[in-house]
Parts: C-alpha cells; sequence; structure tokens
C-alpha cells in the first residue's frame, strides 16, 4: 500500500542526511521507533507532504505521490496535540475541510458514533478531554476514507487506561477500513500492543527491527 | 526605583494641580467639548482603519515569500520609530498640492490635484500609515506564532483560504486585538506632531495641540493645565480598562514557518494588499529622502543644523541610556520580586507613563521648574533628557520584562542553588540573553528620542534645538527645502538606529559567550 523507496532528505544548511525505507501495508499498523530526534516526524512529513525529498519516490497503491501538495495526497494525519480546533465544536471539526458537509449530516453522526462518542457533536473542543480529541480526530479521518494514516505520537498525552482504549480503538479502525497506518512513537508498550511490524530508526537510517 | 520614578510623576502632577488653583482664568477660549470630540474621532477612525490594514498586511505577508521579504517586514517594523514628523512631511510631498501626484496629474491632464490632505482626512492618513505598519508587524508575529501542527492538520484538509482565515488565523489575532487597538488609540489620542502639521487649524486639533497652543501661542497656563488634566483623566481612563486584557507580543524574531500558499482569488488578493501597502507607506518615506538631497548643501553648511544635530545626537543617546538603566532595573526587580505588591508596582510605574503624554509631561515639568525659580533654559535639557526617558519606559519594559520573567520562572531555582551573587547572575546569565532585547531598547528609546517634539515644544530656546523642533521652524518659516532635509537625516539616523543598535548588541553578546 505505502512504499517509501530509497528516500534521502537534507535539511538546509544540514550536514546530516536521513535516509528512508518502508512499506506499510493494508489493514495493518507500522510502527517506527527512535529516540527523541532521531528524525521520526520527518519521515510522516515527508510521507504527508510537508517536506520534499532531495531523492527517491514515495508511492500508495503504486502511484507516485512525491510531488503532490499535502492537501491533494491520500494521507491523513493525527499529532499528539493541535488535532481539533479548539473554538469549534466536535462536529464542525469533523466536517472541516469537506465542502457541503452540513454539521449536523448523518454521516457526521455515523463517525463519531463509530468512535464512541455519538453525544459530543455539539460541544466545544476546548471542553473535551485528550483521549475524546483523539477520537474526534479519528472520526474526521473517517469520513475522507484516505488509505494512509500517520500517527505522531498521538498517545503521549494520554493516561495508561484511556491510551489503551485509543489504541484498541486505531487497531480496530485500520483492520475495518484497511488503512496501512504508520505509528510513530518512543513508546515500546505502544508498540508490543499495536504494531504489526516495527522499523528502527537510527542515526538517520530506518531499517526494519 | 518605582519609588523615586512614582514620587516624580507625583511631583509633575501636583505641579499641574497646583497650578490649576492658582492660575487665574486665561483670556484664550477653547470649546473643550468639541475638542474632545474631534480627539476622540481622530484617534477612534485611526484606530480602525489601521487594524483593517494592519490584518490585511500581516495576512498578506505571512502567505507571501518573495526576494526581499524579511527587508519589507524590518521596513514596516521601523514604523514604531518613524518620526510622525517625517511621515507628515513626506505625505505632503507625495499628496499636497505641490507634490507628486498634483505633479503628475498637471503633466498628464493639465490639471492639479488639490486633495485634502489637511484636517480630518490627512492626519488619519498619516496615522494609518504609522500605525497600520505598526499593527501588521505585530499581528505578522501572532500568525507566525501559529503550532506547526494546527497548520499541518489544516493543510492536509485542504482548508480553502476563507476557511483558513477563520479557524486558524482569527482565533491567533482576535486575543491581540484589544490590547493593540487601546494602543493605537492611545498613540493616535496624544498624537502631536502630525496634528501640528497636517490639522490644518483649530477644526481639527487634539488635545495636545491645545495644550502646546495655549502655553506657547496664547500663554494661558489655566487652560494648558486645564486640558492636560483632561488629557490624562481620559488616558488613565484607557489604560485601566484595557490593563485586564492579554498583554502584545513585543518580540521582532523571525520564526520558521511551514510553506502553505493560498491559490486563486486569495493570492491576487494578498499580492493586491502588499502592493498597495508597500506604496502607501515607502512612498513618503521615499519623497521625504529625494526631497532632502535637493536642499542637502544649503542645510549641511549652517550652523543651526550642526547644534541641533549635535543636541539630539547626545539627548538622544543619554535618554536612551537612561531608559534601559531604569528599565533593567525595574523589570530585574519585578522578575525577582516575590510579593504580588510589589511585581505591581515596579509594572505599573513604568507604565504609568502611558497615561501622561508628552505635551503633558513637559507641562507638568514646565511648571515645576517655574514654581522651583529655575529657568527654562537652564533646567531644559536635564527635563527633555528625563521626560523622553520616561516616555520610553513602557515600551522597553514590554520589550525587557518578558525576558526577565522567562528566566526567573525557567531558571530561578537553578541560579539560587548555585549561590550566585547579584552582579555574576546579572553578568553570566541574565546579560547574555538579554542582550538584544537591551539593544532594541535602546534603539527605541534613542528613536523616540530623536523624534520627540512634544517634550522640546516647551523647553526648547533658540539655543537649545533639537532636529524635530528646528524642522517645526523651518516649515513655519517656509523653508521646505531645508525641512525635507532636516526630515531626510532623520529618517537616516533612526533607521539606522533601529537596524543597527539590536544587531550590535546581538553580536556582543555572542562574542562573550
Amino acid at each position: 500500500m505505502l512504499a517509501v523507496d530509497d528516500v534521502i532528505f537534507v535539511y538546509a544548511g544540514w550536514p546530516d542526511s536521513y535516509r528512508f525505507s518502508m512499506e506499510a501495508a493494508a489493514g495493518e499498523i507500522t510502527a517506527v521507533r527512535g529516540a527523541s530526534g532521531a528524525g521520526k516526524s520527518t519521515l510522516l512529513d515527508l510521507v504527508a507532504g510537508f517536506l520534499v525529498p532531495t531523492s527517491g519516490s514515495i508511492r500508495v497503491g503504486g502511484a507516485d505521490i512525491s510531488a503532490l501538495p499535502p492537501e491533494r495526497r491520500p494521507v491523513s494525519i493525527l499529532f499528539q496535540a493541535e488535532t481539533l480546533f479548539e473554538h469549534l465544536s466536535a462536529a464542525r471539526n469533523v466536517a472541516l475541510g469537506l465542502p457541503g458537509e452540513r454539521v449536523g449530516s448523518p454521516r457526521i453522526a455515523a463517525a463519531l458514533a463509530e468512535v464512541g462518542l455519538p453525544d459530543i457533536g455539539a460541544q466545544r473542543a476546548a471542553t473535551l478531554s485528550g483521549g475524546q480529541k483523539q477520537r474526534v480526530a479519528l472520526a474526521r479521518t473517517l469520513l475522507r476514507d484516505k488509505p494512509v494514516l500517520l500517527l505522531d505520537e498521538p498517545f503521549s498525552a494520554l493516561d495508561d487506561e484511556t491510551r489503551a482504549a485509543t489504541r484498541g480503538l486505531v487497531q480496530s479502525l485500520t483492520l475495518k477500513h484497511k488503512w496501512a497506518t504508520v505509528l510513530v512513537t518512543h513508546h515500546a508498550d505502544d508498540i508490543s500492543a499495536i504494531a504489526d511490524r516495527v522499523y528502527l530508526l537510527e542515526n538517520g537510517v530506518l531499517r526494519a527491527a | 526605583m518605582a519609588l523615586a520614578i512614582a514620587a516624580l510623576i507625583a511631583t509633575l502632577f501636583w505641579s499641574i494641580l497646583s497650578a490649576a488653583a492658582g492660575q487665574p482664568p486665561g483670556t484664550s477660549r477653547a470649546d473643550i467639548g468639541y475638542l474632545i470630540y474631534i480627539t476622540t474621532l481622530q484617534a477612534a477612525l485611526s484606530t480602525v482603519l489601521s487594524l483593517v490594514v494592519g490584518i490585511a498586511l500581516a495576512w498578506a505577508l505571512n502567505r507571501l515569500r518573495f526576494w526581499g521579504r524579511t527587508f519589507l517586514i524590518g521596513l514596516f517594523a521601523s514604523a514604531i520609530v518613524t518620526p510622525g514628523l517625517v511621515v507628515a512631511f513626506g505625505l505632503l510631498s507625495v499628496w499636497g498640492r505641490a507634490g507628486w501626484l498634483s505633479g503628475l496629474s498637471q503633466s498628464l491632464f493639465h490639471v492639479p490635484l488639490d486633495l485634502p490632505i489637511f484636517g480630518l482626512g490627512g492626519v488619519v492618513a498619516a496615522h494609518l500609515i504609522l500605525d497600520g505598519a505598526f499593527a501588521a508587524r505585530i499581528l505578522l508575529a501572532r500568525l507566525d506564532a501559529i503550532p506547526q501542527a494546527r497548520l499541518k492538520t489544516g493543510q492536509s484538509l485542504a482548508l480553502d483560504p476563507w476557511t483558513r482565515f477563520v479557524v486558524i488565523d482569527w482565533p491567533a489575532l482576535r486575543g491581540t486585538l484589544p490590547g493593540l487597538a487601546a494602543i493605537i488609540f492611545l498613540l493616535a489620542f496624544t498624537s502631536f506632531p502630525i496634528v501640528l502639521l497636517l490639522g490644518g487649524g483649530p477644526s481639527v486639533q487634539t488635545l495636545e495641540v491645545a495644550i502646546y497652543s495655549a502655553v506657547r501661542l496664547d500663554f494661558d497656563l489655566g487652560l494648558a493645565v486645564k486640558l492636560a488634566l483632561i488629557q490624562i483623566a481620559i488616558c488613565s481612563a484607557i489604560i485601566l480598562a484595557t490593563s485586564a486584557l492579554a498583554p502584545i507580543v513585543s518580540s521582532l524574531d523571525h520564526p520558521a514557518v511551514p510553506r502553505w500558499r493560498d491559490a486563486g482569488t486569495a493570492r491576487v488578493l494578498q499580492w493586491g494588499v502588499l502592493a498597495i501597502a508597500t506604496l502607501g507607506f515607502a512612498s513618503p518615506l521615499l519623497a521625504v529622502l529625494i526631497d532632502g538631497v535637493s536642499g542637502l548643501g544649503d542645510v549641511l553648511s549652517q550652523r543651526a543644523f550642526w547644534n541641533a544635530v549635535a543636541t539630539s545626537l547626545w539627548i538622544g543617546a543619554a535618554s536612551a541610556v537612561l531608559a534601559l538603566m531604569l528599565a533593567l532595573i525595574a523589570a530585574a526587580g519585578r522578575a525577582s520580586a516575590t510579593s504580588r505588591l510589589a511585581r505591581t508596582a515596579l509594572g505599573a510605574s513604568a507604565y504609568a507613563y502611558l497615561a501622561v503624554p508628552a505635551v503633558a509631561l513637559s507641562l507638568g515639568a514646565f511648571l515645576l521648574v517655574r514654581n522651583l525659580g529655575v529657568a527654562p533654559d537652564t533646567a531644559g535639557p536635564i527635563v527633555v533628557v528625563i521626560a523622553n526617558a520616561l516616555l520610553s519606559l513602557p515600551f522597553a519594559m514590554a520589550t525587557l520584562a518578558p525576558p526577565f520573567d522567562a528566566i526567573a520562572r525557567g531558571r530561578g531555582k537553578l541560579i539560587r542553588s548555585l549561590d550566585l551573587s547579584g552582579a555574576r547572575q546579572f553578568l553570566d546569565i541574565e546579560w547574555p540573553l538579554i542582550a538584544r532585547d537591551a539593544g532594541l531598547v535602546l534603539a527605541l528609546a534613542f528613536c523616540f528620542s530623536l523624534g520627540d517634539l512634544g517634550v522640546i515644544a516647551l523647553f526648547g530656546t533658540q539655543d537649545f534645538v533639537t532636529l524635530p523642533l528646528l524642522m517645526v521652524r523651518a516649515v513655519g518659516a517656509y523653508r521646505t527645502h531645508d525641512a525635507a532635509t532636516i526630515a531626510a537625516l532623520m529618517l537616516v539616523l533612526t533607521v539606522a538606529a533601529f537596524v543597527a543598535l539590536p544587531k550590535l548588541f546581538g553580536r556582543l553578546a555572542d562574542a562573550g559567550r
């Protein structure tokens, strides 16, 4: 599904380069492990289109997406924080960027119900807990139905119980919707709980663990 | 230090009050109700329009990337220190009856343009140029500070330009707007040189200009005192009402932001806003420089000019050093103070000068030295240095207090555990971290002093003249070429100091690490 083929990236003015090669299959969670500052977020930025590779290619379903801008890539992304716009309602957050989608539409209600939050559509995002925010962001991902889901340390700010529940939700949604999910984390317990395959990022090079 | 500053404020205030009680009713007449109305009207119009322009320009600068962008942002940032007198003169050069536009119309259509540059329109236009650019720089900093993750989320959701502005930009801007509006309103409400030059007579003048006229032209101290008290009361009310609002970020850094261009109509609109704003801001300044070159030889040969340059430079330097020392002591003391009362007192004593505009402050000092039996000629230089330093203090504190607070909050326990003396703490830890900000404070205070007309207007004599006063006298004597050259030199000096001093101090700090 997702293939990162010998992508090399160099930040302007930096002497060191990153080298990434990996594959992520549909319906599976692929974890990328590495210390802080190892380049995990750089990898996600390259796949999401926020950074442009110096060389190499990124393909989804065989199609090269390296030249596409972020908004046209078949990719959804979730961060640890700033996932929702806090001054908007949960439903409005889910509807963002979907032309013609009304806040009270059945599709939005269904998406919120699927992540276990059927009654919070009218609630402002600022009033939601950390776990609820991540679930609303997942509901937004459901409506876009993009084949690749990128998760940038999404469970780091959650307590143990919420963390386990959110991990379980990500796992079940990945399976059900056949997403190729890439989870970037430095928490070993997240990896052992839900990852189907693991890569290790060390000294700027990504390799299978 | 707070006590000394508070005592000085109280003394000046007492001078004004006791003069109010002792003065016989003056012979001049002023419609105070109309004065308040017209001062408020021009300030309100200037505020609303400056915010609209500021938002549009910040939006355009945040989105567009082009060669010279950093220079252009720096140019807009310099609006805070560009003397109002220079901008007003530049506006006349472009929009005036004998200005560029009228000349162009004459040569193209054989019809001169007679634009209403004097009066409310001219005053608001000059404020708009300075305050709109100032607002844009502040608001651009807010847009540049939007968390990258929020931008990335928005971009991956393919938000259109309008939704992006409403959902991402507006929440980042709106918190800053009330405080920014209050500052712009105060700046316009207390505007002196712009209204003096472009007001066009009694129909459009601020309380400041009326105070100046009462003292220097009508010799009616009673009226001046009454107007000063009204001015202080209104400014204090605005400051008290807005003191609860979120503070404004004063940093002029350029944080890295990811690229996310808008497309289509929005992009065309952004280029249009940028072009109009750049023309509007830069053309008066360019006109001042071009016009200034023509009279350079004449002015440089005048002894009075060189005396004014020397006076402006030493007063600017002395005010800047004094303002920096006062701000360093107040900011360091405030950061280390444990009691809430002490923190408030140190902050309030510095910010109190926002409520006492230049002419009112100068009037208080004028009355004080008169009551003490000291000749204004003798006291003039000292009073002008102190008054200019105090007028810069709010901006100096706004720049230095946040880094001192951050050091105390983040490393206070570590510093205490190392048992450093006060001097070692300042030299080894605080100074390297705040040196660039100290340079900015010096530059701001120097530039404010260099462009000040409000304080020198009451203390200036035949022998004690600064560049702004010399320029106003040249305008009054219809020596416009001389005035243009003086304006150009003031502009060059101001921008050079504003750019060079923070860089110099930044390098000194880097070298010391």
